[in-house]
């Protein structure tokens, strides 16, 4: 009865296809992808390799998209598809974004624009979310701008790949030059964080050897918020170019945490005194 | 006269003579060396700092050679960067009108590819003159400024010290003084897009200064959000244009580029007199500026409001620099000047350590390599009570009202702080004990190295 119900649904939706119209109606995931297999296997296949398909709470096709052909695809170009997922608007991730001067142009403008437009060759005066992390449609989101890690350096031999990618997409509106340059001064920027984080670890190495964990709390605290939050928030700033993020909320914050770790180390050493 | 007395009126005046001078030729010198401002010969820069400070870094790409015309860099970039491109033609530089003529790349980059040029507001004001003229005019108000965020950048302690890569953001923002493209992005360069509010929040946003926050908070902020994309953007900044006020038709009223020339209380970050007769004069404009909605009356009290919330804001921040001076007055800072890395570029500072405690002496730079307790008093100052007052100016009751309880909270931690730092004091005193050196801890570790050696 399955396969029976599987080929007529098959049977359906080529002949959906020999008519080019998207068919009306509402679907479910499965059933976008059995049709779009037919139509577009390539693109299927970069969103199963994809994060949005491998996470727990996976990013569907009609998480995206909606469940209906109508503006399916200029619906999934917009940011706010995005965000509402990425934590919303107070998230790091997403307000480095939205107070970059990419993000306000998108906010300022995405009105007038024809989102039925490609994402890419310079279609949108600024770039969204997609225009990047989707660049020309590519379903395996985040490949064409290469995610960096921010606790580990980039390896020389990915350096090259990680640049390349990134500049197919930054180069429709930016010099090359220009490109490199901010390139360079990010990964340099990314490093000296890397760097504060790291002498934060040896000072908290010594420490966990020398005193009784209770006395470390406030440092093992601290410690955690400069890992995991202060040192990606320079990383995201300088991932989407928000100054503001690179500075208050990054560097001068991770300045402020190798003070209280210290703070907190030193009073567990006067205190055993 | 005698002798003698001679001697006392030349002396002294061929001291000033040669002092003077002196002092020119030093000033001069220290701006000749590769970074700029007072400190240049300190530093290098970043590659990048060329486009927040083309006049001083900027040198053109020498791959392509030749002389082009608008027309060809048009024909070439259409594939090279099609964005600057379809930017351009969307501009009013490509279709001027009343018969002007078309402003192409060569009018602002040159035609010598190997010599090109950004754009500095030098260049625009070739033909936006008024505009430029009153840009430039800023700069006698002194802090805070538009025209003047560069030198101020460049010349701050703590920007000069520390590894470049690491302050670049600084000069992202600052370079609002050396292009003009911060508000009126490239290839566009829209009035009407600066004129929005969301055109200044990229840098003004964030802990020391969340004017978007306080903004959109406000009765202003919230009726731009709900209205605000239905406004005729393209209308000057003028009584009667617009339902609500944003950002530029305060600051920048009648379309003036004089952004900060009627700032009376310079940003919250130091305690002023409100009621000199410069700032007279100022809140008279203030006043004169409301009064396009409100009545002259309501205005003068918002005001008098604004003046009430610093005075509290200052009993609160100066209760807490009396604290943190007597610690350091009783050697009870830990580590103290002297047991951690020295205040950034200050010879004297090696010699006759001494902690930095407020405006006056310079603990803006002083927020790093600093002791927890000093660092503590810096975030109430430059977040807390900053926030406050952007929130009191912006009309935002919420956030003066948050920004108030951090102080007192903060006031109270580094009451505690301080109180716990006495008793260890006393107690490594009594006991005899040798008081643990803080040296070890503070003045090695990877970056702290990096910092010391790669400034």
């Amino acid at each position: 009865m399955k396969r029976l119900l599987a080929i007529l649904l098959f049977g359906f939706s080529v002949g959906a296809m020999a008519g080019a119209q998207a068919p009306e109606g509402e679907f479910q995931n499965s059933a976008c992808l059995e049709c779009h297999q037919q139509q577009d296997a390539e693109l299927v296949a970069a969103w199963r390799d994809s994060v949005h398909a491998t996470a727990e709470k996976a990013a569907t096709c009609v998480a995206c998209h909606g469940n209906n052909h109508d503006k399916a695809a200029s619906r999934a170009r917009r940011d706010a598809t995005c965000i509402d997922c990425h934590g919303g608007q107070k998230a790091p991730a997403v307000h480095s974004y939205t107070t970059s001067k990419h993000g306000i142009l998108t906010r300022l403008e995405q009105k007038d624009w024809d989102w039925e437009q490609a994402l890419a060759s310079a279609n949108y005066r600024a770039p969204g979310c997609a225009y990047c992390h989707m660049h020309s449609g590519n379903h395996d989101v985040g490949t064409a701008i290469r995610t960096w890690r921010p606790e580990q350096a980039t390896g020389s031999d990915e350096r090259e790949q990680v640049q390349d990618t990134m500049r197919a997409v930054c180069q429709d509106c930016h010099a090359p030059r220009y490109i490199t340059n901010l390139f360079d001064n990010g990964e340099r920027m990314l490093n000296i964080g890397r760097m504060k984080v790291r002498e934060a670890a040896v000072l908290m190495a010594q420490a966990r050897g020398s005193y009784q964990p209770a006395g470390l709390e406030d440092a093992e605290k601290q410690f955690l918020k400069m890992k995991t939050q202060h040192l990606k928030n320079v990383y995201l700033g300088i991932a989407h170019q928000s100054p503001d993020y690179q500075w208050w909320h990054g560097q001068a914050a991770l300045d402020g945490d190798l003070i209280r770790i210290r703070g907190a180390i030193d009073q567990a050493r006067r205190l055993l005194k | 006269m005698s002798r003698k007395r001679v001697r006392y009126i030349w002396i002294p005046l061929i001291i000033v003579l040669i002092a003077i001078p002196a002092g020119f030729f030093y000033v001069d010198w220290s701006k000749g060396g590769s970074g700029a401002g007072l400190y240049s010969r300190k530093w290098v820069p970043e590659a990048v700092f060329a486009y927040w400070n083309p006049d001083d870094f900027y040198r053109s790409v020498d791959s392509v050679m030749g002389e082009f015309e608008g027309e060809q860099c048009i024909s070439c970039h259409e594939a090279v960067t099609p964005g600057i491109v379809k930017d351009w033609r969307a501009s009013r530089h490509s279709r001027p009108g009343d018969g002007k003529d078309t402003v192409y790349c060569s009018a602002c980059h040159g035609n010598n590819h190997q010599e090109l040029h950004l754009p500095t507001p030098e260049v625009c004001g070739g033909c936006h003159s008024t505009q430029h003229a009153q840009f430039v005019d800023e700069k006698r108000f002194g802090f805070p400024s538009h025209a003047l965020a560069m030198e101020r950048a460049l010349d701050a302690e703590h920007f000069v010290d520390k590894p470049k890569a690491e302050v670049t953001a600084c000069l992202n923002c600052h370079s609002v003084a050396s292009k003009c493209d911060s508000c009126h992005t490239r290839h566009r360069f829209n009035a009407a897009e600066a004129r929005r509010p969301e055109a200044c929040i990229t840098c003004h946003s964030g802990p020391p200064h969340p004017d978007d926050e306080t903004y959109f908070a406000s009765a202003h902020g919230q009726l731009y959000l709900a209205e605000g994309e239905r406004w005729d953007w393209s209308k000057p900044l003028r009584k009667g244009n617009y339902k609500a006020p944003t950002c530029a038709y305060c600051h920048m009223d009648q379309g003036r580029h004089q952004v900060a020339d009627k700032s009376m209380w310079k940003f919250g970050i130091k305690q002023i007199n409100p009621l000199t007769s410069g700032n007279e004069v100022k809140r008279k404009q203030w006043v004169a500026l409301c009064s396009d909605c409100h009545e002259e009356d309501w205005s003068r009290q918002q005001l008098a409001g604004l003046d009430a919330e610093r005075r509290q804001a200052w009993s609160k921040l100066y209760a807490a620099e009396g604290i943190l001076k007597q610690l350091r007055a009783d050697g009870l800072l830990y580590p103290a000047a002297g047991e951690r890395p020295p205040y950034p570029n200050d010879w004297l500072d090696s010699i006759r350590p001494r902690a930095r405690i407020g405006f006056f002496e310079g603990q803006a730079s002083a927020f790093y390599n600093v002791s927890p307790i000093e660092r503590d008093y810096f975030e109430m100052w430059y977040f807390d009570n900053l926030g406050a007052y952007k929130g009191a100016a912006h009309g935002d009751a919420g956030f003066v009202l948050r920004g108030h309880e951090a102080m007192d909270q903060a006031l109270v931690a580094i009451e505690a702080a301080a109180a716990k730092l006495r008793r260890l004091g006393e107690m490594e005193k009594k006991a005899q004990a040798r008081r643990p050196d803080p040296a070890a801890l503070w003045l090695s570790g990877e970056y702290t190295e990096f910092n010391r050696e790669r400034n």
